[in-house]
């Protein structure tokens, strides 16, 4: 039984319930993508750090789509969480989101790549359209544009 | 329409904060999550977020654990409910000196906690309605 029901209900479209792993070690960034992630539908897990974003992905917990930075504090940045994943969880989608672009062998691995800053709406509408259109040339992966 | 009531949950293990976080928001909360209560800290001092109670854990790596969280939040927003997880020693010394009711001893069911939020939200209910 719900405990703070208050009604509120999201217009945005509901993106088929697909859980998104954001791997955002600033805190207020963080907080500001996850909230416009949840606000269209998304199911929203917060790792703080790539070790942590190793810990979801290993555990039973189903996930569709990660979304990291690339410098974080611990024993992996984000261009090893990318290829580890590839290495273990190549189905992934994952979408990097970097003040620093990341090499060209890591741009390669990425399914979109988003310079910081940007807005949390533009990550979201990225990954709506991600969602439901395949990305087929690696040149346009940059700045989250789709192949037609 | 009422806007969401907020919890803040502070818990350094992902495994156990992305269950309860998201166990939570099931309830219809909306919640705020923090690896630390550094980061915790961060949220309350940046965010204009109405934050009603916060479900820390009393062990955690960083600047201040929960406990000193609790001293500060007592001394500077005594306005927000504070929750106490985790070893049952150390967070009913945490618990006796800064919160109502007892620490929630880890491991524990999300349902407890989201049964002793509820209560504290009943609570706080009733002592806005006696403030007029």
């Amino acid at each position: 039984m719900p405990a703070a029901d208050t009604g509120a209900v999201s217009t945005a479209q509901h993106p088929m319930n697909a859980t998104v792993l954001v791997v955002e070690d600033e805190v207020l960034i963080r907080v500001a993508a996850c909230d416009e992630l949840r606000a269209r539908g998304y199911v929203v897990i917060e790792a703080v750090s790539a070790d942590e974003a190793l810990s979801v992905l290993r555990s039973p917990v189903q996930v569709n789509l990660v979304l990291t930075d690339l410098k974080m504090p611990g024993a992996m940045d984000g261009a090893a969480l990318v290829k580890l994943i590839r290495a273990e969880f190549p189905f992934l989608k994952v979408i990097m989101v970097s003040g620093q672009a990341p090499d060209p062998a890591i741009r390669a691995l990425l399914d979109g790549y988003f310079p910081k800053p940007v807005a949390p709406s533009e990550i979201a509408s990225f990954l709506q359209q991600l969602t439901s259109a395949r990305v087929t040339k690696s040149d346009d992966r940059e700045r989250g544009s789709l192949a037609s | 329409m009422h806007p969401k009531q907020v919890i803040l949950v502070v818990e350094d293990e992902i495994l156990i904060r992305m269950v309860v976080a998201e166990y939570l928001r099931d309830c219809g909360y909306r919640v705020i999550e923090a690896a630390s209560a550094d980061e915790a800290m961060v949220i309350l001092q940046h965010l204009e977020i109405d934050v009603e109670v916060i479900l820390s854990d009393v062990e955690m790596p960083g600047f201040m654990d929960g406990f000193q969280l609790s001293q500060w939040l007592s001394a500077n927003r005594p306005g927000i409910d504070v929750i106490l997880t985790g070893s049952v020693s150390r967070a009913s010394e945490a618990a006796a000196e800064l919160c109502d009711s007892g620490p929630i001893p880890k491991p524990y069911e999300p349902k407890l906690a989201a049964d002793r939020i509820k209560q504290l939200m009943a609570l706080r209910a009733a002592r806005r309605k006696k403030q007029g």
